[in-house]
């Protein structure tokens, strides 16, 4: 999955990103996936009217999946467990967009008794629009991936 | 600059603290695989975060009254969830404010599986909107000019 980083990160380090388009169509099986929520504003064009928007936008938590693999990603064990999110969406997303999650170390903190990081993320659409901003509280990366090898079955 | 409190008497009803109780659900082996091919990550290690938990339990409380459009979250991260599992989430308004004359309210839910493993705590901040009086995403519309 991607690069694994084992290096320590330094404030002002540059997280390796992530970019995935959003299509109508993944839109609409978001909505479904792990818990059916039916039609609503990010799925059918009439609900989406009916909540005073002009079109389908793609749902906040489509964003969080996508800061999700920057940070399994970048940080692997140390980001799934025990890693913390602050994160507003600040700007739609409409399919179509592509997304690209980021992110750049603020600080060095101690995280759960461990060296950590705090790291500005952010996700911005193909002009450079900034559609979610946040925080993240981490340890200091990982080279483990150990939910991999737990789904798999295989001893961590 | 109007009553924000008392044009949203639903708003101001619920109680910080309120319980919204307890939802549980099986995590199949379809669920990961579907969310994991939805979001293009083959090895996604919280399907869960398409479960909405805290919206779930929000909904079923108050569905019939009050929306809240997701503004944002703050969660916390402990142990993946193992497909067939059952997981169990609880759920509770954990704060409610008003800023730049908007309602919101802070919905918390905390997950945990079959085995007493804790999965994850969510929180949504969420734009209250009274349902039949306000458009859920009137003043997202306004702001993001969607």
């Amino acid at each position: 999955m991607g690069r694994v980083m084992t290096t320590t990160l330094k404030v002002g380090d540059r997280l390796s990103s992530v970019t995935r388009e959003v299509t109508n169509e993944k839109m609409i099986e978001f909505e479904k996936c792990v818990w059916d929520r039916g039609r609503n504003s990010h799925s059918d064009i009439n609900a989406a009217k009916a909540d005073g928007i002009s079109r389908t936008i793609a749902s906040g938590q489509n964003q969080m999946a996508f800061l999700h693999e920057l940070l399994e990603k970048n940080f692997g064990d140390s980001w799934v467990y025990g890693g913390k999110i602050s994160v507003r969406y600040i700007h739609p997303v409409y399919a179509g967009d592509k997304l690209t999650a980021n992110g750049i170390v603020a600080e060095l903190i101690e995280h759960d008794g461990k060296p950590g990081v705090v790291v500005q993320v952010w996700c911005e659409n193909q002009n450079g629009v900034k559609t979610s901003a946040g925080t993240v509280r981490a340890a200091q990366p990982s080279d483990k991936r150990s939910w991999i090898r737990a789904r798999e079955g295989a001893p961590t | 600059m109007p009553d924000v409190e008392a044009e949203n008497s639903v708003w101001a009803s619920i109680p910080v603290g309120d319980d919204l109780g307890t939802l549980d659900y099986v995590l199949t082996e379809q669920m990961v695989a579907d969310y994991c091919r939805v979001v293009d990550n083959p090895h996604a290690a919280y399907p869960t975060v398409a479960a909405r938990h805290p919206a779930n339990l929000f909904y079923r409380k108050y569905a019939a009254v009050m929306r809240v459009p997701n503004m944002g979250h703050d969660s916390e991260y402990f142990n993946p969830p193992i497909p067939g599992k059952r997981i169990t989430i609880s759920g509770r308004i954990a704060d409610k404010y008003i800023r730049r004359g908007y309602t919101y309210l802070v919905v918390e839910a905390t997950a945990v599986d079959e085995d007493g493993r804790l999965i994850e705590r969510s929180k949504l901040v969420g734009l209250a909107r009274a349902v039949g009086k306000q458009a859920a995403h009137g003043n997202i519309a306004k702001k993001w000019g969607a």
